[in-house]
């Protein structure tokens, strides 16, 4: 069984989005038990991530160290106009992942207990992005067997 | 076709743990011929790679590389209060991959000759990893 849906997301800030909640909602709407739910941002200056929900410093940490390692005064082509605005985001976005699959088990995202799963956006103004959620798999009850 | 698995790791402080044979036998027990296999770990501090398998200095390597990028204890960092060396791991996470998607073909996972899974634990300590394997296919 196959479920998609692509959506619009309303433009953001700089920064980094929980989406857990909506991702839970789209696959309870796909009434898929057993599989995998794959997530696609259609943007090279944003990015998924899961990341720990425990503590905020952990988020903003991330981003200093994205900050560090690609820093927005970054001169990396002076024939590029917006080249100042353009280039720290395409790198961030080649460090990190714009798409991502999770498991879904007993209908709800499989994921960690500490897990949130993120949209980073890295660019300064503003932008709408695109999102495709892929749900694949059985909407039978599957057994769930822990081995080891 | 559907079949989903839990399996749980021990690790034993920080490095690769090559995980190919365990999720080999995932893919022979769920009968699929042709399809994907979606290879998910549950944690922020540890995290999955493919990598080289034939020398094992590749993955030292890597993560001699890792700890100059992201150095324990960095002052850039306000989350110190799980020790030196959490920090460091979920951006190690990040950096790396949470979930690999692989190709199923005849029944086998379809990988480079010199291609191994590997788990990458991120922390010092010695933990228990747990890791959710989907097998979708016919």
């Amino acid at each position: 069984m196959l479920f998609q849906r692509t959506l619009e997301l309303a433009a953001h800030n700089q920064g980094a989005y929980e989406i857990t909640n909506f991702i839970a909602d789209i696959i309870k709407e796909s009434k898929i038990h057993t599989g995998t739910c794959h997530l696609f941002i259609h943007s090279s200056a944003s990015a998924l991530i899961i990341s720990d929900i425990a503590d905020d410093s952990t988020k903003d940490t991330t981003a200093d160290f994205m900050a560090q390692l690609a820093p927005s005064n970054i001169n990396a082509n002076e024939n590029i106009n917006n080249a100042m605005n353009a280039i720290p985001p395409a790198i961030k976005h080649a460090y990190s992942q714009n798409e991502l699959t999770i498991p879904v088990s007993n209908g709800r995202p499989g994921i960690g207990v500490w897990h949130g799963i993120f949209l980073w956006e890295y660019k300064s103004a503003p932008i709408e992005r695109k999102l495709t959620i892929t749900i694949m798999g059985d909407p039978l009850h599957k057994s769930f067997r822990l081995t080891r | 076709m559907v079949h989903q698995q839990q399996l749980r790791f021990s690790t034993d402080g920080r490095g690769t743990y090559n995980i190919t044979q365990q999720i080999s036998d995932v893919i022979s027990k769920s009968g699929v011929m042709t399809g994907i296999c979606q290879v998910f770990i549950h944690h922020t501090s540890a995290s999955l790679i493919l990598c080289e398998n034939a020398d094992p200095t590749v993955r030292t390597d890597l993560d001699a590389f890792m700890k100059r990028l992201v150095p324990d204890g960095d002052s850039l960092f306000k989350h110190q209060d799980e020790g030196p060396d959490d920090m460091p791991a979920h951006i190690r996470t990040i950096l790396t991959e949470s979930s690999l998607s692989i190709p199923i073909n005849k029944g086998k996972e379809n990988l480079g000759i010199w291609q191994g899974i590997f788990l990458w634990e991120h922390r010092t300590s010695t933990y228990k990893r747990n890791v959710t394997v989907t097998v979708i296919g016919e």
